[in-house]
C-alpha cells in the first residue's frame, strides 16, 4: 500500500494546535456531553470555531451522506496540480501549441470531474456504528462502522477520528462494494469511566485522483461504557468469600451424569464447555465439576479501602474478575445498587457495568 | 507417465506464460511500481529523438534499476547517490548545451529528473511529483511535433499517468489495472466536453514574451544556399503547406511557390542581394498579368521565417493580394512575399495568382550590374567554357533565349545525373560538379547554369521555393512537403524581363512534372507493407495523409481566425477576442448553475418506495388511519380492516397485493407508477363517501 497519509496530514495538524493532549486529563471525571468537546474552553479561534461547528451538528445513529453534510476543499497536491497547469498554459500560449491547449484543457477538464467524482465517492453512503463492545478504561474499544452504499462501487474511503490530537491518527481505509454493506474499524480508548461518548468519526477520500479530499464529520449517538481498570497485581479477594453446599446442589440440578458432563444449560460459560467431547459427539455439553459449584462472594463497597472513588472500583473490579475466574458466585452491593448472586459471563459484564456507572 | 509429463510445468515449458504467471503474481507494490515505471518509459521514449545521446541510456539504467529494485523488494538508494547523479546529469547537460536554461537543456534535465525521481518513489507524494513532471513532459513533446501520430501517443501517455494517479489512489486489496485504467479514461471523458469549450473559446492571444532562439529552423527554406544544404532538405516529409484551388487545378509542372531569391555568389554561398546602386537605378518589379486569375487558398505551417512560399506569381493587388489580421504582408521587388515577422502558427490565407505573368525591367538598368557578378577568382574553367560557348560562331550575336537554350543543351547532353547523393563538392565546386562529377540535385544545377549565364554577361539569379506537390489531393487540399523545396533561375531578356527557367527539368523532368523527387528508403514496416501489396500501402499511406490532414485543418490550424468566425456564425457583429472571454465565462458560469440547480434536484430526490410509502401514508392518514412511515403495507393493511371495516377491504387488498409485489417470492418487477393511480382513486372514492352523509 502508499497509504495517502500526506493528503490527510494537513487537517491533523490543524487539529492538534486546537485539541491540545493535555485535555483529557484535567477534565473532571463526571463529564458529561459537553465535556467532550474537549478543551473548547480554552479559548482560541479555532477552538471557537470547531465548538461552534461541532454544536450545530446534531449526534445521530445513521449518517446518511449528501450534498448537506459532505465537505471537499483541494488538497495540497491539487494546488500543486493547479499551478502545473497554469505553467502548461502559459507554455501552450508562448509557444502557440495547439495540442499544448487540448493537454491543458483535457487535464482541467478531468480534474473538475474528479471534484465531483470525490464528492459522489461519499454521496449517497449511510454509515451507522454497530454496538461497541464495553472494555476496561484505557484499552481499546471497537468502534466498527457499517458504511451501506446503495449506489456504484467507491474505492478509498478513510475513517479518522476528527480530533486526532486527543484519540490517536489511527485510520482505516476501506472500499465499498456496489450495493453492499462494508466495515471499516477504529480502535478507540475511552479516556474516563463511566459512558464515554463515541469521538467525532471523519470519513474521507481523496479517490481518484488525489487534487480534492471531500470529508464528512459524523457525532454519533452511541456511546461507550468503560469499566474501571482492575488493579494490578489483583489483590486477594476478601475472607467473606465462603462455601455454600446447599447452593451447589440446587445448582446441580437432578439430571447430573456421573462422569460430570451434562448437556449444555444456558448460562453456562465457554469455559466450561467440553470442547474436547463436544468435537467427538457433536452435542454442546458442559463439564461438572467442583468449579461450577460454586462458593459464594459478597463484594462489599465497604470493604474497600481508602478515599479515592476510582482505587476502590479498581479493587472490585479486580475482585470481580478474580471471583469469575474461580467459578464463584458473586454478588455487588454498592451505595445505590446492588447485584444479586450470580456467574457467567452476562453476570460479570453486569457487575462490571454496575461498577463503570458508579456516582 | 504420460500424465506427469502433462504436469504443470510452465517455467520450463514456456517461459513467456511463467513472466505472465509472474507478474500476475506480484504484490501489489511491486506491479504499481512497474507499471509506473513502463508509463514513465513510453512517455519519456518520444523525446529521446532529440536529446544529447546520453540521456537515453542513462534514463533507460535508473528505470531498469529501479525495475530491478521493484522486483526484488530491494532498499532504494541513498539520498547521495541520487544527489550525485542528478550532479552528474547537470554537469552533462552544461558540457553538452552550455547552458541550463534552454529548451533542450531543460527538457533533458526533466527527462533526468524524472527518472531520477522514480528512485525516490516512496511515498504517496513522489509519485504525484513524477506524475506532475510527466503531465509537462507530455507537453514539451508538443514542441518537436503535434502530429496526429504523437498526438496518439501521448494520448496513451496521459491515459497512463492518470491510471497511475488513481492506483495510488485505491489502497485497499489490489485492485486489477484495468480497472483503474476505466476510472482514468472515465474520469478524462467525463472532462471532455469541459476541454472542448475551453479548447474552442479560449482566446488564442499571442506569444506572451519573445520566442527564445531555439524555437527557429524547422524549416530547410532561408535566405542562403549552399551546395548541400538543401540535401538534407529533399528527405523531409514534413508538410511545409497544403493549398486548395478555388479554381480549375493547374498542372504540378506550374507549381512555382516562390521563395527568396538569391542573387549574390561568394563562390560558395548565394545569399539574398545586397545592392550597390540607389533606389532609382534598382531593377523594379513590373508586374505585367495577362489571363485570368487563380484563386487559392494556403494553410502555412509554422515555419519561424518571415516570408509566404505563395504562388507564382501573387500580385499585391487589392484583391489578389494574400490578408490575414494582425499581419502585414509586402511583395518584394524580386517578387517574393515577405511578413512582418516570422511565422510561428499555422495561417490560413486566401490570395490570387496569375500563373502567365511577366515581370522585371523591360529596359536595361543599371541595378542589373548587380546580378552579373562573379566571383573573380572561383570556378575558373567554368567561366572559360562560358567565354567559349559565347564566342562560339552561332552565339556570337545571340540574345539571352539562345544562349540560355545552348546551356540547358549543354546539360541536357552532357551527362549530367539528378541524384539525392552527389556527395560533397568543395573548393571550387562549381568546376568540379560542370567538369567532373556531375552528379546534383536542382541547386547544384541551378547554380551552375547561374554561374554559366553569369559568365556571358547575362543578368540572371537563382530562385528558391517549393515546386510541385503530392501526387493526389486529399479533400481538395495538395501537401507540398519540405522534400518539395526547389531551386530554379531566372534570366534576364530585354523587351521582356525576367524568364524562369527550370535547369533540373533538363536532367530530370520528372522532378518537375510530377514534382516528385526520389523517395527515400522507406520505413521497416511500410516497406514490407510496399513489397507484399503496393496497392495496400498506398492505401493505407492515403488514409493516414488524410486522417493527419483532417487534424491539421480541425486541431492544429484552429487559429483566433477560425475562432472570431465561430463567433460570426453565433451572431456576433464583430467579434473581438473579448467577446471570446466573454462567451468562455457566460458557458461556464451556466453550466456551473445548471449543475447546481442538478444539485438542489438531487437533494429532493428520493427512492421511489420510500416515496410512494409516504404517500401512501399521507392518504390513509387523511382517512383516519394511524398509520407510520415505516409500517409495512401488509399492516397498514391490517389498520385500515380494523379502523374503516368493510368500506376499506379495498384498499386492504390493494396494500396487500403491493406488499406481496414487493416483498412476495414471486413477486414481479415493482412498478409503482401502474399502482399508485388506482389506489389513490379507492382511497379519494372513499373519503367522499366518508363525507358524504354528513
Amino acid at each position: 500500500m502508499t497509504p495517502a497519509h500526506e493528503a490527510f496530514g494537513a487537517t491533523a495538524q490543524g487539529q492538534a494546535a486546537a485539541g491540545g493532549p493535555a485535555a483529557p486529563a484535567s477534565r473532571p471525571l463526571a463529564a458529561g456531553r459537553a465535556g467532550d468537546l474537549g478543551s473548547s474552553w480554552r479559548w482560541s479561534p479555532r477552538a471557537q470555531f470547531r465548538r461552534w461547528w461541532q454544536a450545530r451538528l446534531p449526534r445521530s445513529d445513521t449518517w446518511q451522506l449528501g450534498q448537506r453534510n459532505i465537505y471537499i476543499l483541494p488538497t495540497k497536491a491539487g494546488v500543486t496540480f493547479a499551478m502545473t497547469l497554469a505553467v502548461m498554459l502559459l507554455a501552450a500560449i508562448n509557444y502557440q501549441l495547439n495540442l499544448g491547449y487540448a493537454l491543458t484543457f483535457l487535464l482541467t477538464g478531468a480534474a473538475l470531474v474528479s471534484m465531483h467524482l470525490t464528492h459522489g465517492n461519499l454521496r449517497g453512503l449511510t454509515l451507522h456504528l454497530r454496538p461497541v463492545a464495553p472494555n476496561f478504561v484505557g484499552q481499546p474499544a471497537q468502534l466498527e462502522v457499517v458504511l451501506t452504499n446503495a449506489g456504484r462501487e467507491r474505492y478509498g474511503l478513510m475513517l479518522l477520528f476528527e480530533d486526532r490530537a486527543r484519540f490517536g491518527k489511527a485510520s482505516a481505509w476501506c472500499d465499498a462494494d456496489a450495493g453492499g454493506q462494508s466495515r471499516a474499524t477504529l480502535s478507540f480508548v475511552a479516556q474516563h469511566r463511566g459512558w464515554n461518548d463515541v469521538p467525532t468519526l471523519v470519513l474521507a477520500t481523496v479517490f481518484p485522483l488525489g487534487l480534492f479530499r471531500a470529508w464528512t464529520i459524523w457525532r454519533p449517538a452511541v456511546r461507550v461504557l468503560a469499566w474501571p481498570l482492575p488493579e494490578d497485581p489483583a489483590p486477594a479477594l476478601p475472607s467473606s468469600a465462603s462455601r455454600s453446599e446447599d447452593e451447589r446442589d440446587a445448582r446441580r440440578g437432578a439430571g447430573s451424569e456421573l462422569d460430570g458432563v451434562r448437556p449444555w444449560r444456558r448460562g453456562d460459560t465457554m469455559r466450561q464447555v467440553a470442547w474436547k467431547k463436544v468435537a467427538r459427539s457433536g452435542e454442546l455439553v458442559s463439564r461438572e465439576t467442583a468449579g461450577t459449584a460454586a462458593r459464594e462472594l459478597w463484594l462489599d463497597w465497604s470493604e474497600t479501602p481508602g478515599a479515592d472513588v476510582e482505587a476502590r472500583l479498581s479493587r472490585l473490579a479486580a475482585w470481580v474478575l478474580s471471583a469469575d475466574r474461580e467459578g464463584m458466585d458473586l454478588g455487588l452491593r454498592l451505595p445505590q445498587a446492588t447485584l444479586p448472586l450470580g456467574q457467567g459471563d452476562a453476570h460479570r459484564v453486569a457487575a462490571l457495568g454496575a461498577l463503570a456507572e458508579f456516582g | 507417465m504420460a500424465t506427469t509429463a502433462a504436469a504443470p510445468r510452465p517455467a520450463a515449458e514456456n517461459p513467456l506464460a511463467a513472466l505472465r504467471e509472474r507478474l500476475a503474481h506480484l504484490p501489489r507494490d511491486a506491479r504499481d511500481t512497474l507499471f509506473q515505471l513502463a508509463v514513465i518509459a513510453w512517455t519519456i521514449a518520444p523525446h529521446l529523438l532529440h536529446l544529447p545521446l546520453w540521456c537515453g541510456p542513462m534514463a533507460a539504467v535508473l528505470l531498469l534499476w529501479r525495475a530491478q529494485l521493484a522486483l526484488r523488494a530491494g532498499a532504494l538508494p541513498s539520498r547521495w547517490t541520487v544527489t550525485a547523479l542528478l550532479v552528474l546529469a547537470s554537469a552533462l547537460t552544461l558540457w553538452g548545451e552550455r547552458t541550463l536554461l534552454g529548451k533542450e537543456a531543460g527538457i533533458t534535465l526533466l527527462v533526468v529528473l524524472m527518472s531520477l525521481k522514480t528512485l525516490e518513489l516512496r511515498a504517496r507524494r513522489d509519485a504525484l511529483v513524477v506524475f506532475f513532471l510527466g503531465f509537462f513532459l507530455v507537453l514539451t513533446q508538443f514542441l518537436y511535433s503535434q502530429s496526429l501520430g504523437t498526438g496518439l501517443w501521448l494520448l496513451l501517455a496521459v491515459w497512463g499517468l492518470l491510471t497511475a494517479l488513481v492506483l495510488a489512489h485505491m489502497p485497499v486489496g489490489r485492485p486489477r489495472l484495468l480497472r483503474a485504467g476505466g476510472i482514468a479514461a472515465r474520469t478524462a471523458l467525463l472532462g471532455v466536453p469541459l476541454m472542448l469549450v475551453l479548447f474552442v473559446l479560449f482566446p488564442r492571444i499571442g506569444p506572451l514574451w519573445g520566442l527564445p532562439q531555439d524555437a527557429a529552423g524547422r524549416t530547410g527554406l532561408s535566405g542562403s544556399m549552399r551546395l548541400g544544404g538543401v540535401a538534407t532538405l529533399a528527405e523531409d516529409e514534413s508538410i511545409a503547406f497544403r493549398i486548395r484551388f478555388l479554381g480549375p487545378v493547374p498542372g504540378p509542372e506550374q507549381l512555382y511557390f516562390r521563395g527568396p531569391v538569391l542573387s549574390t555568389f561568394d563562390g560558395r554561398d548565394w545569399t539574398r542581394l545586397v545592392p550597390n546602386f540607389p533606389v532609382e537605378s534598382r531593377p523594379r518589379l513590373n508586374l505585367r498579368l495577362k489571363g485570368s486569375p487563380l484563386p487559392y487558398e494556403v494553410t502555412l505551417e509554422p515555419s519561424r521565417l518571415n516570408l509566404l512560399p505563395l504562388l507564382e506569381l501573387t500580385p499585391d493587388t487589392a484583391d489578389a493580394a494574400p490578408r490575414v489580421d494582425g499581419w502585414l504582408f509586402t511583395l518584394r521587388s524580386d517578387g517574393q512575399w515577405q511578413t512582418d515577422r516570422a511565422i510561428n502558427e499555422r495561417i490560413r490565407l486566401q490570395a490570387s495568382a496569375w500563373l502567365d505573368h511577366a515581370h522585371g525591367p523591360t529596359e536595361p538598368v543599371l541595378g542589373l550590374r548587380d546580378l552579373v557578378a562573379l566571383p573573380p577568382n572561383a570556378n575558373p574553367r567554368t567561366l572559360a567554357w562560358a567565354a567559349a560557348l559565347r564566342q562560339r560562331p552561332d552565339l556570337r550575336t545571340a540574345d539571352a533565349h539562345a544562349l540560355s537554350a545552348a546551356v540547358l543543351q549543354h546539360i541536357r547532353t552532357a551527362g549530367y545525373v539528378y541524384t539525392m547523393e552527389p556527395g560533397s563538392y568543395s573548393g571550387d565546386a562549381i568546376d568540379d560538379f560542370w567538369f567532373d562529377r556531375k552528379l546534383g540535385f536542382c541547386e547544384h544545377f541551378a547554380s551552375a547554369y547561374v554561374v554559366a549565364m553569369r559568365a556571358m554577361d547575362v543578368p540572371s539569379r537563382v530562385v528558391t521555393g517549393y515546386q510541385g506537390a503530392d501526387e493526389k489531393a486529399q479533400d481538395g487540399y495538395w501537401v507540398v512537403r519540405q522534400r518539395n523545396a526547389h531551386a530554379w533561375a531566372e534570366y534576364w531578356q530585354p523587351g521582356t524581363g525576367w524568364v524562369r527557367v527550370d535547369p533540373t527539368a533538363s536532367v530530370a523532368p520528372d522532378r518537375v512534372r510530377l514534382g516528385r523527387s526520389l523517395r527515400s528508403s522507406p520505413g521497416l514496416v511500410d516497406g514490407a507493407i510496399n513489397t507484399f501489396n503496393p496497392a495496400l500501402a498506398a492505401q493505407l499511406r492515403q488514409l493516414w495523409e488524410g486522417a493527419n490532414n483532417r487534424w491539421n485543418q480541425w486541431v492544429l490550424n484552429f487559429a483566433r481566425g477560425q475562432q472570431l468566425d465561430l463567433l460570426k456564425k453565433l451572431g456576433f457583429e464583430s467579434p473581438t477576442w473579448q467577446d471570446l472571454a466573454v462567451a468562455l465565462i457566460l458557458l461556464l458560469c451556466g453550466a456551473a448553475l445548471a449543475g447546481a440547480g442538478w444539485a438542489l434536484w438531487d437533494r429532493r430526490r428520493q427512492d421511489p418506495w420510500q416515496r410512494l410509502q409516504q404517500r401512501t401514508a399521507a392518504l390513509l392518514q387523511a382517512l383516519g388511519v394511524p398509520v407510520q412511515q415505516h409500517h409495512a403495507p401488509r399492516s397498514r393493511a391490517a389498520l385500515v380492516r380494523q379502523r374503516l371495516g368493510p368500506a376499506g377491504e379495498g384498499l386492504a387488498l390493494q396494500l396487500e397485493w403491493l406488499d406481496v409485489q414487493r416483498y412476495g417470492a414471486q413477486g414481479t418487477r415493482f412498478a409503482p407508477r401502474a399502482w399508485w393511480p388506482g389506489f389513490k382513486a379507492a382511497a379519494r372514492g372513499l373519503a367522499r363517501i366518508a363525507d358524504g352523509p354528513r
